[in-house]
């Protein structure tokens, strides 16, 4: 418990008379990649949400980095050092790549709120760092681009950047292959990898394609209608007989 | 290049602007016309932030207007203050008023927002024609124009002074928009326009912008208010009513919403439009109405934003997308020498 930097502790969350989640609970370790996963409807999402502050738990407790963080506003969380990225790119599509990333850098910097402009050093150390968040997803070509006009799996990747670009600790990441040509996820795959393994970040994401999970994540939990179904590790995930039945194909299996 | 070329189409149009009142004459058209013009492009600014730049509908806009006229006006006929002290006096009336509504505004987006501006802007409508006592109700309030007392400028305010009053006026208000719009401020609202909910995935309170977007719209506002009272030495409740806001927003759309000038092409359009075709037939309204109608059919962005748009379109960047495997091979390892620091 102590390395851990996100724990959530039997939260849940109802729609109407829907039991979206029920009582599930999740640590993820300081430096790891978690991967949370399950058949549509296993309540994922709405989990994530509760992490992210989309919305607020009906019950348990969110803890981010020791701090009790289950109501707290989505925008002080990311202060705190969470970003998330969502399903379909929450990005500014008529903004270009650079201004995209311009609006979380100045944030981070605390000038997000000046109606001057700063100085002409503050702006050259934001526009490097802006470079640096291209260099990192490679799209250093594309920064005059209009973002809309670039191809889904670069939308996803200066969505990833704009997420760095606040400077934080964990990154949750709704879906990142979703809607994604092979070769875009290939991509997305290196990013994520290399957030865990260059910048040392935490990273929870929500997958559906079970070859991203198994190459990717240290530790997985498995939710099936809006339980905890299993955890473990992609091993004893891929070993599970419950899992099995309710959710993993044979393939998959044989493929671990 | 191009960022150039706007501020020197904005310096040429304030020079011309200087001229206003000997250009005016020579097309009899007369001088307090013209600071009726630049002092409702002072108000349609204020609406141009949070319509064309935050993507908020402020529909009730015309109270603060009303309000910076009530409060110019209240302040010279009960406690005699001077002409600026009774523009300063408009202003905050009107951030009184924002600060009073902005609270329930902030709740609500898009249209909900706007019909909430709008009833909010028919109560103080309401103030103003029923509270009689203070405003002279449906009659209206007249009251003198104080002399002006500033450096070598002393004495009685003729039309040709209050153009050039509210010349000055604008023209510190068009470069403070100019300011603000280039600021992480500025830039921040245009991506609260763009996806609010991901400005606050960003970590930044969009409420605390939105909050401060309606103050500053309110400061145009009062200001535009209070000289338009000091011009016309008169205020009436009409100058509150949703039809004076609907008037601020169809500028704004004319002109141009969300660039910096298309207010001003707007109330130059509806001001002097209103006042040419007005003299040639009585049915002004409908001449207009047939103008705007064509407008939006062969501008859609308003006039500014379309020809912006068109000169855009003519250096559009080539295309190309896929970023070689290399380049990111290149910056990764950057990335990690960077770390290894």
């Amino acid at each position: 418990m102590s390395d851990a930097l996100l724990i959530a502790d039997a939260v849940s969350k109802k729609f109407g008379g829907v039991q979206a989640v029920d009582r599930v609970s999740i640590e993820v370790a300081s430096g790891s990649i978690h991967a949370v996963i399950g058949p549509n409807g296993a309540g994922k999402t709405t989990f994530f949400n509760t992490l992210s502050g989309f919305f607020f738990p009906d019950s348990g407790t969110v803890w981010f980095d020791g701090v009790d963080i289950t109501n707290e506003t989505n925008w002080r969380r990311i202060k705190r050092g969470m970003s998330r990225t969502f399903q379909t790119p929450s990005i500014f599509p008529e903004l270009s790549v650079y201004e995209n990333l311009l609006i979380g850098t100045q944030a981070k910097r605390g000038v997000a709120f000046r109606l001057n402009s700063p100085s002409a050093k503050a702006r050259g150390e934001i526009d490097a760092r802006v470079d640096e968040l291209l260099g990192f997803v490679g799209l250093a070509a594309a920064k005059s681009r209009t973002v809309s006009e670039l191809s889904h799996g670069s939308q996803r990747l200066v969505e990833i950047a704009m997420s760095l670009s606040t400077e934080p600790k964990l990154v949750l990441l709704d879906e990142p292959m979703a809607g994604l040509a092979e070769a875009e996820t290939d991509r997305v795959i290196a990013v994520i990898r290399d957030l865990h393994e260059r910048l040392g970040l935490t990273v929870v994401f929500v997958e559906h394609n079970m070859r991203v999970v198994l190459s990717l994540a240290h530790r997985i939990t498995v939710l099936d209608r809006g339980r905890l179904l299993a955890e473990g590790t992609p091993a004893e995930i891929a070993a599970d007989e419950a899992v099995r039945d309710a959710y993993l194909g044979k393939e998959v299996i044989d493929h671990v | 290049m191009n960022q150039n070329r706007g501020i020197f189409a904005g310096l040429a149009v304030l020079v011309v602007l200087a001229f206003g009142p000997a250009i005016g004459g020579r097309m009899n058209i007369d001088t307090s016309f013209l600071a009726e013009v630049l002092l409702t492009a002072i108000a349609a600014m204020g609406v141009n932030l949070l319509l064309g730049y935050t993507g908020l509908p402020i529909f009730g806009n015309a109270a603060l207007f009303g309000l910076g006229a009530y409060g110019a006006g209240l302040s010279i006929k009960n406690w005699h203050v001077g002409f600026l002290v009774s523009i300063l006096l408009g202003i905050a009336a009107a951030l009184v008023g924002a600060l009073i509504i902005a609270p329930f505004l902030l709740r609500r987006r898009n249209i909900y927002f706007g019909l909430l501006s709008l009833a909010f802007g028919q109560v103080f409508y309401f103030i103003a024609y029923r509270y009689s006592d203070l405003t002279g109700g449906e009659d209206g309030m007249s009251f003198a124009r104080p002399p002006l007392n500033l450096g070598p400028i002393h004495g009685t305010v003729s039309d040709t002074l209050m153009y050039y009053v509210t010349y000055a006026l604008f023209v510190v208000a068009t470069v403070a928009f100019w300011l603000i719009v280039r600021s992480p401020f500025g830039r921040t609202l245009v991506a609260i326009k763009q996806n609010e909910l991901r400005v606050r995935y960003l970590g930044l309170n969009a409420d605390r912008f939105i909050l401060v977007g309606i103050l500053i719209a309110a400061v145009y506002a009062g200001l535009a208010g209070a000289l338009y009272g000091l011009l016309l030495r008169f205020a009436f409740p009409l100058l509150l009513d949703w039809h004076q806001s609907g008037n601020f927003i169809l500028m704004t759309m004319l002109g141009g919403a969300g660039t910096i000038f298309g207010p001003l092409v707007g109330a130059i359009i509806f001001v002097i439009g209103k006042d040419v075709i007005s003299t040639i037939t009585p049915a002004w309204e409908i001449v207009l109405g047939a103008f705007f109608i064509a407008c939006v059919l062969g501008f859609p962005k308003g006039i500014l934003g379309s020809i912006g748009a068109a000169l855009n379109r003519g250096r559009a960047e080539p295309e190309e997308e896929l970023v070689p495997a290399v380049a990111i091979d290149q910056a990764r390892a950057k990335i990690q020498s960077d770390s290894v620091q």
